[in-house]
């Protein structure tokens, strides 16, 4: 069902997210989208914006102080009302679009400290969710009940290797260092929950 | 048909947004051509979306909400340093179609600042009469970037490879002892492995190259030229 089938065309793809649980916060980012919907908006920041800056907290201990992590925060809010209108439903559920701007915005926020003229725009490495891009996936989303159930079986040393990676924004070479394990320790300990969460990777 | 992917170290420090950036726009690149690759990176975002909602709540200050909107109506729209130099200049989003080397180049995304003059005003550094390199300024991480271009029928000296080595293919194709390579391709070479890359007759070849260290050619024609290319590649990186 995962397998890059960029030939779904927009119809079968309608019908497979109209088979979808309802995303509580759909309806929400829409009405920003086409209204600009301040009370909807409020809304999806009292929700969104603890959780954030929650995340940039775990994430960026050694790059700033709490201050920053709510200004962060407030530019992540920021985003996602400029950007509402180019969330698509089909594509990905309204938190893990916002999961990829505060990701983004996190990367940006730690390059920015770099005194680099880079050539390269960070939103257009980290694209995969909010763009259409040239290709246009089709694949459907998954019900987040569905991983979060799953998350909950695995076991401690696996869910934390995870949280390492996605939440305190560790690669695998920095988790292998913090908890003195081979990197192909962790390498297959983050294979093994993927593959309890049936995100079956190659190798 | 692409048969060399990123494995899932790749992807998930990609997907996490934990990659340093040279290594992340290889991943990102070969994205744009492979499906499968793409659908997992999606479903890794999910992941971390899931997480996020478990990561625990940071209470804003109480004035976070009225400071967002005062900042939503006083600010311009909020645009990325590229965006306003296209607004400027009228660029639309497809600055390379007229590129007659790229036009096979489905114009990726990551390298849409880098093509931005065109590819002929890289900073290419002639190699031979095979090879031109043009160093590229990614991060101030400690790999090296760059755009090689590969004549036809080209070959490269043989070369052993100090660290880690990743090509992703932009154009042509190439092989070597391990393979042969197409369009998309996502090639890990690691420390201490030889080879000798060769590229299709018919065609040149255009990948993007992310280098853990200097690789050292073995011929001692290009031992010796090797502290001289170092020199002309970190001038043209540096101007």
């Amino acid at each position: 069902m995962f397998s890059g089938d960029d030939n779904m065309t927009t119809h079968s793809a309608k019908i497979l997210a109209s088979q979808e649980a309802v995303d509580p916060w759909e309806h929400s980012l829409q009405m920003v989208a086409v209204k600009r919907d301040r009370l909807e908006f409020q809304k999806l920041f009292e929700h969104f914006a603890p959780l954030v800056k929650g995340f940039l907290l775990k994430g960026m201990s050694a790059y700033g102080d709490r201050t920053q992590a709510e200004e962060i925060a407030q530019e992540v809010m920021i985003k996602v009302w400029n950007k509402a209108e180019s969330f698509n439903s089909a594509k990905a559920s309204v938190s893990t679009w916002i999961f990829t701007i505060a990701r983004n915005t996190r990367i940006d926020f730690i390059r920015r400290t770099e005194r680099v003229n880079r050539q390269v725009d960070i939103d257009d490495i980290w694209h995969d969710a909010d763009s259409p891009g040239p290709l246009v996936d089709f694949q459907q989303r998954r019900d987040a009940s569905v991983i979060e159930a799953a998350l909950a079986t695995l076991p401690d040393e696996q869910s934390l290797v995870l949280e390492k990676a996605f939440l305190e924004g560790k690669s695998h070479i920095e988790i292998s260092q913090e908890l003195e394990l081979p990197l192909g320790t962790v390498k297959s300990r983050i294979r093994l929950a993927l593959n309890k969460l049936r995100i079956l990777l190659d190798k | 048909m692409i048969s060399y992917h990123p494995d899932s170290r790749f992807l998930t420090d990609f997907a996490a947004a934990n990659l340093p950036l040279s290594e992340a726009m290889c991943v990102s690149v070969h994205l744009e051509y492979c499906g499968k690759c793409r659908a997992h990176v999606k479903q890794l975002s999910e992941v971390g979306a899931v997480l996020l909602e478990s990561a625990g709540r940071e209470s804003l200050a109480a004035e976070s909400f009225d400071q967002v909107m005062a900042r939503i109506d006083t600010a311009e729209p909020m645009l990325t340093p590229f965006a306003k130099v296209d607004q400027e200049n009228g660029i639309g989003d497809v600055p390379n179609a007229q590129d007659s080397r790229l036009t096979s180049l489905v114009s990726p995304r990551a390298l849409k600042g880098i093509l931005r003059a065109g590819f002929e005003q890289l900073n290419w550094v002639q190699l031979g009469a095979q090879l031109r390199i043009a160093p590229l300024i990614v991060d101030a991480d400690t790999r090296e970037t760059a755009i090689y271009d590969i004549k036809a029928g080209g070959k490269l000296p043989e070369h052993e490879h100090r660290g880690e080595e990743i090509t992703v293919l932009l154009k042509g194709s190439f092989s070597d002892a391990e393979g042969s390579y197409s369009l998309g391709d996502f090639i890990v070479r690691n420390k201490g492995e030889v080879h000798q890359p060769t590229v299709t007759l018919d065609m040149g070849c255009v990948c993007l190259v992310s280098l853990e260290r200097p690789i050292k050619p073995r011929s001692w024609f290009y031992r010796l030229l090797e502290p001289y290319v170092q020199y002309r590649m970190g001038r043209a990186a540096a101007s």
